[in-house]
């Protein structure tokens, strides 16, 4: 017979107010979270799923891919850097675009299939192979065909990406070959086509930071980066991810104080039936895994119901970016709250631990 | 003050059944051995001796009264006898075991194990049925679950309480969860019944019901049993009556000395 389960099933008011509260705060949090890794994915995810160990900007960039321009020949400069297994060019422009009739911005990606460069994140379809193919990230359909304005280029979409837009705009990936014609038809009069970035894998074994450092000494008015150092440098980002943090980590604190607070509540509430147990026989242990199962069945409920909140906020909500339910961070984020609650019930538990059984007799 | 001297040879074999004759200090045999037992609340400027010197034996199957004025130390004394309480010296013996010795965890398991408590009030825990409240108790010394299931049953069929089974506490009359409480204290099969005030709260008919009931059930099943008690009429039902007055503890002879 559970004393956790008997009581829960007599208060089935209090318990269900306290779930209902404790699932809007793990709402907050997945909501947040949720929302705010979707924010980042939007602005930085080509970066971050670019298929390449490392990624060499001009050394003028500041760290800043829009603001890097190559030589197309910089490639293979890099290439014959000792440790480099294979590189290739990677340019990127925004441009406007008319996708199912509309008019949008896009986000333009040149890249060498099978390269380095790139993309990650197909959810249906294929990478493009050929000229005049594209893999798009928050545009159309497959079969759809994209007209670049005003360069005129037609693209036919052969595969849809997740997490890989860049600035938060649709993103297109295609050949560099047609990333070429369309640049070239974008800014006419340009000698040749720059390129934005080389993306380069390191060969077996080799180290990528040693790599990315040995390509800025050996190729002239270039720099070397892993691909994290080079998503941890965009400009911005840094600060947005920080913000984000502030407000999912002090949401969860609040949270994990509220619940904590809660729980301190319900046992205060409960110390003469408590003291009771005591005094009958009950160890404090006891009465602590009480509180302890308590705890884990109101967070497992409210999260599910969270979970169910969150679902329906993220497909109700027109936020204009790629919202997608990571499982790692849902699973992450309950299983702290469930931990951090366990650990905030340590004040009830203290409290239990403080019950005096002798002052169950009488009338005291 | 009782004859703390310890009497060997006129003591009379162990047993059921009251021995109204025996010294309070008792004989080795006793079930219960209260020796020497003092107890003082807080220190210094602020100590209160709430017993003095307490020194009785209680035998197997004996239900005796334990009389006394408010503040006079009763519920100290069954509290060091029910091993909720520490003594500040003396020693009480239960069987063999010595309870001011056991450490907080021993305590508990003897508790759950070797005493029945029935508290003077909020002796349920509310949010368990009837039955819920006897069954739980069982579960403290891992009694099978059938086993306890039918002993559950039985208890609340004797104390009259067979149909009230499923209520909460809150939806039970004083005497109605008097008789839980004492169905609970008889679950485990203790050695000792501790019971204080169990009247408290009832008028007197409804009282004696109880008390008649706890004397039936501790004398059916051989248990022992001490209750605390202020109303004299209740002191019919017991074997013999002891008397505490300002923490001094001392036999009655005969329940007509009783001149307060
Ligand atoms: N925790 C405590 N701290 C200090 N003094 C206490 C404490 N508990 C009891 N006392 C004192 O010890 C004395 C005996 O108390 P006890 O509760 O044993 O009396 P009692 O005989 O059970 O009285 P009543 O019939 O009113 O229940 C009283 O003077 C009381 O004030
Ligand atoms: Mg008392």
């Amino acid at each position: 017979m559970s004393l956790a389960g008997s009581e829960i099933r007599r208060a089935k008011l209090r318990f269900g107010l306290l779930t209902g509260a404790v699932a809007l705060l793990v709402f907050l949090v997945l909501l947040l979270s949720t929302l705010s890794g979707a924010l980042v994915g939007a602005l930085i995810g080509a970066l971050q799923g670019l298929r390449a160990d490392g990624i060499v900007y001009a050394d003028f960039a500041r760290d800043n891919i829009a603001a890097s321009r190559l030589d197309p020949g910089s490639a293979e400069a890099v290439a014959a850097v000792p440790g480099v297994a294979a590189a290739s060019a990677v340019g990127t422009f925004t441009t406007a675009a008319q996708i199912e009739g509309a008019s949008a911005d896009v986000q333009i990606f040149g890249f060498v299939p099978g390269a380095p460069g790139a993309p990650s994140g197909l959810s249906s379809g294929r990478l493009p192979e050929s000229p005049g193919e594209v893999a798009v990230d928050g545009a159309g359909q497959i079969g759809d065909t994209i007209t670049l304005d005003p360069a005129g280029t037609e693209l036919t979409i052969v595969g849809l990406l997740r997490g890989a837009q860049f600035n938060a705009l649709p993103t297109l990936y295609t050949p560099l070959e047609t990333y070429d014609e369309a640049a070239a038809a974008t800014n006419p009069g340009l000698p040749f086509v720059p390129v934005n970035a080389v993306a380069f894998d390191v060969a077996d074994g080799a180290d990528a930071e040693a790599v990315a450092q040995a390509i800025t000494d050996a190729v002239p008015g270039v720099k070397g980066y892993t691909l994290d150092t080079a998503v941890a440098l965009i400009p911005g980002i840094e600060s947005i991810t920080q913000s984000f943090g502030i407000l999912v980590g002090l949401t969860f604190v609040i949270g994990i104080v509220v619940i904590g607070f809660f729980f301190l509540i319900l046992t205060v509430q409960k110390l003469k039936p408590f003291t009771l147990l005591r005094a009958i026989g009950t160890s404090t242990g006891r009465l602590a895994a009480t509180v302890a199962i308590q705890i884990t069945i109101v967070v497992l409920v409210a999260s599910a119901i969270a979970l169910a909140l969150t679902l329906l906020a993220v497909q109700g909500l027109n936020t204009g970016i790629p919202v997608n339910l990571d499982p790692g961070l849902i699973g992450g984020t309950i299983v702290a709250v469930w931990i951090f609650s366990l650990i905030a019930g340590l004040l009830s538990i203290r409290r239990i631990a403080r019950i005096d059984p002798a002052s169950a007799v009488g009338a005291r | 003050m009782n004859d703390p001297v310890v009497d060997a040879t006129s003591s009379t074999p162990d047993g059921p059944g009251p021995s109204p004759s025996q010294d309070a200090a008792g004989h080795p045999g006793a079930l219960l051995r209260v020796e020497n037992v003092s107890k003082v609340y807080g220190s210094g400027h602020t100590a209160v001796t709430a017993l003095d010197d307490a020194t009785m034996s209680v035998d197997q199957g004996e239900f005796v009264a334990l009389l006394g004025p408010s503040g006079s130390g009763k519920t100290t004394l069954i509290s060091i006898i029910g091993g909720l309480l520490s003594a500040s010296s003396g020693s009480v013996h239960i069987g063999n075991v010595d309870v001011t010795t056991l450490g907080g965890k021993e305590r508990t398991k003897f508790r759950a194990e070797r005493v029945g408590f029935v508290f003077q009030s909020a002796n349920l825990v509310p949010f368990l049925t009837a039955r819920e409240n006897l069954l739980y108790v069982a579960t403290l010394v891992k009694t099978p679950k059938k086993a306890a299931s039918q002993r559950a049953d039985q208890l609340l069929e004797e104390l009259g309480l067979a149909g009230r089974a499923k209520n909460l506490p809150e939806q039970l009359s004083g005497g109605e969860r008097q008789r839980v409480a004492i169905g609970r204290a008889l679950m485990n099969d203790p050695d000792l019944v501790l019971v204080d005030e169990p009247t408290a709260a009832l008028d007197t008919a409804l009282g004696r019901q109880v008390v008649q009931l706890l004397r039936r059930e501790i004398k059916d099943r051989g248990k022992t049993g001490i209750m605390v008690t202020h109303d004299l009429r209740m002191v019919e039902y017991t074997d013999r009556v002891f008397e505490i007055l300002d923490g001094h503890l001392t036999h009655v002879e005969s329940p007509s000395a009783l001149g307060h």
